[in-house]
């Protein structure tokens, strides 16, 4: 058998060619990375994070796992699409094996092979499981159909809008499964060996048409399916179907440990192509949801930036809440990668910025804890006074890094892009701590926490919150609370919720003053206040929008009370409501023995 | 001797509108048009983290901005640590923080 006809060379153009572009893109940009990251690939191939890794890929990039916990049936509908898909090219290979013994078998013999097998003796078994991997992936087709008019029955209320050359990509991926049921079909009709369905279907075709129309017709779908896979093979480089082939490697790079950074790397190559563009980023948007901005979400973002077509508006307008990166079935950075693409359009190194900051020193008081208001605390006294009679009450001897007004701890500025000048402020203020020797650093500010543990290098120094701080008093018997009959609501910040994985904290210190009530959406799913510093486009107006629709959800839930653990927060949200809204530290001081 | 006060005055001098070149003053009115609802209050200043440490006044950068005195605001402007506090407190609620990028995207070079 030679395993070779006329209609097989727009697939065969079409695979080759796929596989050198893919091929071109991997090299280049494992090339690219830079020495550190790849002699941590080296070290971590050999090593059990491999295995984590395999493992990771045929969970998500085959089952789609991340998928099914936003909604059953999208998950059933990618999950049928990628498994279904392998699994056809698995067992055909497998089919194609047990017909012909293990020979090399060219790449289209397998792809097409119930076109070359028809004088070979029939194997009911892989006939009838072929035919029901076919189904499988026929009704992911059929779901993907009923998705374009009935998205909210699949948990999403808006999908992607598509660029041209994704929607060539798209149609032919919706052609291929049809295409190949018909031309099995047809081929079953002519020559028998059809399976419950390309059989059945066959004999349909068989009673209609005479054979001669039969074989023109066989000719023409084989063409046709071919002709298909050609199409998407050529799109699938340049298309969303690229995080194929990209989610694969990225999964391996995140296992040994490479992570993208405020500037970009060759590793953003891999991130930023793995987006399939699902649109599961969008819904929770408070952007698309509140403000009705539909152009510059996650998917959208990744896209232009792709293609090289990122505005300044895109990458600007984002709260960088986490939302989005919390749903992203991919896993992508997609906070990290706005940084670096802000950083791109905006920093300018200027080594004499911020010259001023030399001798600057305005601490007072001593002692092993330090306290560090943050800028957004300075503006909020209640929360400082608040912090003043916990430390008291708990008789620590505290030294105030800013009470009388201190350096602003870089976040702000490292959110705009302008990393290197964010670098100047990080120095000043690491120094600060040093020479004052603590070693513990308390802040009720969740964005310079954040900024503290991630970007500070502050070895031997204890950085937390002031939730976790009360938390940790209040257990060791320093600090005695009454538990009173107010009803609270905690609202998690994004940036300690999310940004550093505290929601547990700040929920124990409620309910040892108060009953706490949940709102619907919390912990991982919080909605953001609004006025996070990381957007500088939305107005005033937008903002309050924003924070009122937060404080209703909040309101729902009964409490009296709102609490939040973020100065920033509190500002925002009072200005939506008019119960009141008090920081963490406020409740606790009142609550105070 | 002159004797110190704590404050100072500005020397007395002619701003001529007529003569500046208004053009990136329009730009940025045109970007930010909330800026005109500035009163002037100086709230921004008075609460500015940067403003404790210099005397870099954000009210003083835009005003001279808009009137086309564009002389070294941009050197001045990246004094601003960008914290924030500013945008809160405006009673006009004028996204302070955009202008501020604004005004050094027009002056500067990116």
């Amino acid at each position: 058998m030679s395993f070779f006809a006329p209609f097989c060379l727009p697939f065969i153009i079409g695979a080759v060619f796929m596989f050198l572009a893919v091929g071109w893109k991997w090299i280049r940009w494992i090339y690219w990375l830079p020495r550190a990251d790849k002699m941590l690939i080296l070290k971590g191939i050999p090593s059990t994070r491999t295995l984590g890794a395999i493992r990771e890929v045929v969970m998500e990039s085959l089952l789609h796992r991340r998928i099914f916990r936003v909604n059953r049936l999208l998950g059933y509908m990618h999950m049928s699409l990628a498994f279904g898909w392998f699994l056809l090219i698995a067992v055909g290979w497998i089919e194609t094996m047990a017909y012909m013994g293990i020979r090399w078998i060219p790449i289209q013999g397998h792809v097409f092979f119930k076109y070359f097998s028809t004088g070979l003796e029939h194997k009911p078994f892989f006939t009838f499981v072929m035919d029901l991997l076919l189904l499988f992936v026929l009704s992911g087709v059929g779901l993907a159909w009923a998705k374009r008019f009935m998205s909210r029955k699949m948990g999403m209320r808006r999908t992607t809008k598509h660029v041209p050359g994704d929607r060539i990509a798209l149609s032919a991926l919706w052609f291929i499964f049809p295409a190949r049921l018909l031309a099995e079909s047809l081929t079953s009709a002519l020559h028998g060996g059809g399976g419950f369905l390309t059989g059945t279907l066959g004999d349909g075709f068989g009673m209609m048409f005479s054979p001669l129309t039969l074989y023109g017709m066989e000719q023409t779908a084989w063409w046709f399916y071919s002709s298909c896979l050609g199409v998407f093979f050529v799109a699938m480089p340049f298309s969303r179907y690229m995080h194929i082939f990209t989610e694969i490697p990225l999964i391996f790079l995140r296992h040994y440990r490479l992570r993208s950074t405020e500037k970009e790397s060759s590793l953003d190559n891999f991130q930023v192509e793995a987006c399939s563009r699902c649109g599961i980023c969008i819904d929770p948007c408070q952007l698309q949801s509140v403000l009705n901005i539909n152009t510059v979400q996650s998917v959208y973002f990744l896209r232009d930036r792709r293609y090289g077509m990122l505005s300044r508006e895109t990458a600007d307008n984002c709260l960088m809440c986490g939302r989005c990166a919390e749903r992203c079935p991919v896993g992508i950075d997609l906070n990290t990668l706005r940084i670096s693409s802000r950083d791109k359009m905006r920093n300018l190194p200027d080594e004499r910025r911020y010259g001023y900051l030399k001798g600057v020193d305005r601490s007072s008081g001593a002692g092993k804890v330090g306290y560090f208001a943050g800028c957004m605390t300075l503006l909020t006294p209640r929360i400082l006074q608040a912090m003043t009679r916990i430390f008291d009450a708990a008789g620590e001897e505290v030294w105030w890094a800013d009470r009388n007004g201190g350096v602003c701890c870089g976040r702000p500025l490292k959110l705009s892009g302008e990393t290197d000048a964010a670098r100047k402020m990080m120095e000043y203020n690491t120094s600060l701590f040093r020479t004052h020797g603590i070693t513990t650093l308390v802040t009720s500010c969740p964005i310079c926490l954040k900024v503290f543990r991630e970007d500070y290098h502050l070895e031997g120094i204890e950085v937390i919150h002031h939730s976790e701080y009360i938390l940790r008093m209040v257990k060791l018997g320093r600090l005695h609370l009454k538990h009173g009959a107010d009803r609270f609501t905690y609202h998690d910040p994004c940036e300690l919720g999310r940004g550093c994985g505290i929601y547990d904290e700040p929920r124990e210190v409620i309910e040892a003053v108060g009953e706490l009530l949940e709102p619907e959406q919390t912990r991982e799913h919080a909605l953001c206040c609004g006025s996070s510093v990381a957007n500088t486009a939305i107005s005033d107006q937008q903002q309050v929008q924003l924070a009122r629709s937060v404080t209703s959800e909040l309101e729902k839930t009964g409490a009296e009370v709102i609490v939040t653990a973020c100065p920033l927060c509190k500002k925002a949200l009072g200005r939506g409501t008019k119960a009141p809204v008090r920081d963490l530290a406020e409740v606790v001081a009142a609550a105070v023995k | 001797m002159a004797i110190n006060f704590g404050f100072a005055i500005s020397k007395p001098r002619a701003i001529d509108i007529d003569r500046n070149n208004l053009r990136k003053s329009d730009e940025i009115l045109r970007e930010m048009p909330e800026l005109q609802t500035c009163i002037g209050c100086g709230a921004c200043t008075a609460s500015c983290t940067a403003g404790q440490f210099t005397d870099f006044n954000f009210r003083r950068m835009h005003t001279l901005v808009r009137r086309g005195e564009y002389q070294g605001i941009y050197e001045e402007m990246n004094k601003c640590m960008l914290c924030g506090k500013c945008r809160l407190v405006c009673p006009r609620g004028i996204n302070t923080r955009g202008v501020v990028m604004l005004i050094k995207r027009k002056l500067g070079d990116f």
